[in-house]
């Protein structure tokens, strides 16, 4: 009994190790959360955040994982930063209560607990966007998914695209609708270490 | 009719003058045209924004704060008197609720800068609200530091980044200015009561608080506003006719306000406290 014990341990750990979730750090220098917003029907604006942390997990043989990403929502750009002649600049507006409130609310949070896979590939997250202190749904569409070693330092790594849109009146931001659109367009470009 | 409803010249200037004139007119009678206040408040908001206080946040808070300060008003008109103890009473209340307003981004900071943040606000709140209660037996001088704190508090945030605390500071202005527009037209002061000038000064109080915690009007503007209805009281001839004394409490009453204006403008962007 204690031989057949032994081998079906040294059968199954070989399969244990495969099923392991492996832990990914977010890069933020290479983590960037970007928008884009209809502006007066004339253009679609694009800007980013220039701050975010957070970690993905992922096991590929049980076909799941997660991911939690901190977007610090002072860090917001549009490219208009100086005032000038003017009462305020665009960045500091979308500071202000009237659009991302960062005094009271710092911080907004993706976090997805359901990962779909194509193959061996992340397909689509889907998760929950807090902001202003409102959570709803939010699934992100994958549109590439790479992982490997760093050509460099050898680091195994994950790289991704991903986009999703979202209504920001249901946050509470109905500051400027429609002049300024509702729907917003979410595009992140992530890449991570493995711990 | 969307094109117009939506319009910021109707929804802060408008509409909210319409609500405070009906409301005013049809209550003075009944000594509650104080009321005006919050009439033209609420249309300011349902037009704006809506009503919908979850989650909780501190704008949300300042509406919800703007619909319940008439009640105690009249609770305090009907029940009360306006004596020294009960202008106290109210003054310390408003600096609590100042603090609890903000309290979300007060706990976020370190001690010293909580300690100095809730200092400004509850300071501010108390003294806006203290020299607006002063007036209460003269009700021109209230309409008309009512007036000017709306547009004051509005025009000063519109110039420190946040249009929608500007566009309800217009608002409660214009509700005030219509409680004005008609002590002049009938020739005589119209008693508000506690609740015109508590609704009045908490409300301008608490927008022009939030214009300078979550957008970027600088402190000394916040406290000049807070010195408009002291500026209301310039002494005056109880003879002169009510237009006219309200013309002049105006003129002086709006002073400090654009020193305010002149100070936000020239603040560099995103400088606080």
């Amino acid at each position: 009994m204690s031989k057949l014990a032994f081998a079906l341990v040294a059968v199954a750990l070989p399969l244990t190790a495969v099923a392991a979730p492996e832990s990914y750090t977010l890069d933020p220098y290479h983590t960037y959360p970007n928008f884009e917003v209809n502006h007066l029907g004339y253009s679609k604006m694009r800007g980013r955040f220039d701050k975010s942390a957070g970690k993905f997990s992922i096991d590929r043989a049980a076909k799941s994982g997660s991911l939690e990403l901190t977007v610090q929502t002072a860090s917001i750009t549009t490219g208009d930063n100086d005032k000038g002649n003017r009462p305020r600049a665009r960045d500091e507006h979308l500071r202000a209560a009237d659009f991302f409130n960062v005094a009271e609310f710092p911080t907004m949070v993706y976090k997805a607990a359901t990962v779909k896979f194509s193959g061996d590939n992340v397909s689509s997250l889907e998760g929950n966007l807090t902001l202003l202190g409102v959570t709803k749904p939010l699934a992100l569409t994958v549109d590439n998914w790479k992982c490997g070693p760093h050509p460099v330092s050898k680091k195994e790594m994950c790289g991704a695209n991903a986009h999703g849109t979202f209504k920001r009146s249901d946050f509470g931001m109905k500051y400027g609708i429609p002049a300024v659109g509702d729907e917003i367009t979410l595009w992140v470009e992530v890449e991570a270490y493995k711990d | 009719m969307d094109e117009l409803i939506n319009h910021p010249a109707v929804q802060a200037g408008v509409a909210p003058f319409l609500a405070g004139l009906l409301t005013a007119g049809l209550l003075c009678r009944a000594r509650l045209g104080g009321l005006a206040v919050v009439a033209g408040f609420a249309t300011a908001v349902a037009l704006i924004s809506g009503f919908g206080f979850t989650p909780l946040t501190a704008t949300r808070k300042i509406i919800l704060l703007g619909l319940l300060a008439p009640l105690l008003g009249l609770g305090v008109d009907w029940f009360a008197r306006p004596t020294r103890t009960v202008n106290i009473v109210l003054t310390v209340l408003s600096a609590a609720t100042a603090v609890w307003v903000f309290w979300a981004v007060l706990v976020q900071k370190e001690f010293v800068d909580a300690l100095r943040l809730g200092a400004i606000v509850s300071v501010s709140t108390a003294v806006t609200v203290a020299l607006t209660l002063s007036l209460v037996s003269r009700p021109v001088r209230a309409a008309s530091a009512g007036l000017c704190l709306g547009l004051g508090v509005g025009i000063a945030a519109v110039l420190a980044a946040s249009t929608q605390y500007g566009q309800y500071g217009i608002a409660l202005g214009a509700s005030c200015g219509a409680v004005l527009l008609l002590q002049m037209l009938l020739g005589r002061g119209i008693p508000t009561g506690v609740t015109f000038a508590l609704s009045a000064s908490l409300l301008a109080a608490l927008l022009g608080s939030a214009a300078f915690v979550l957008a970027s009007l600088p402190w000394p503007a916040l406290a000049l506003l807070a010195l408009v209805p002291l500026a209301a009281r310039v002494p005056l001839p109880d003879r002169m006719p009510v237009w006219l004394q309200a013309l002049v409490a105006c003129i002086f009453a709006i002073l400090p306000a654009m020193a305010a204006f002149y100070l936000t403008w020239t603040a560099a962007a995103g400088a606080q406290g």
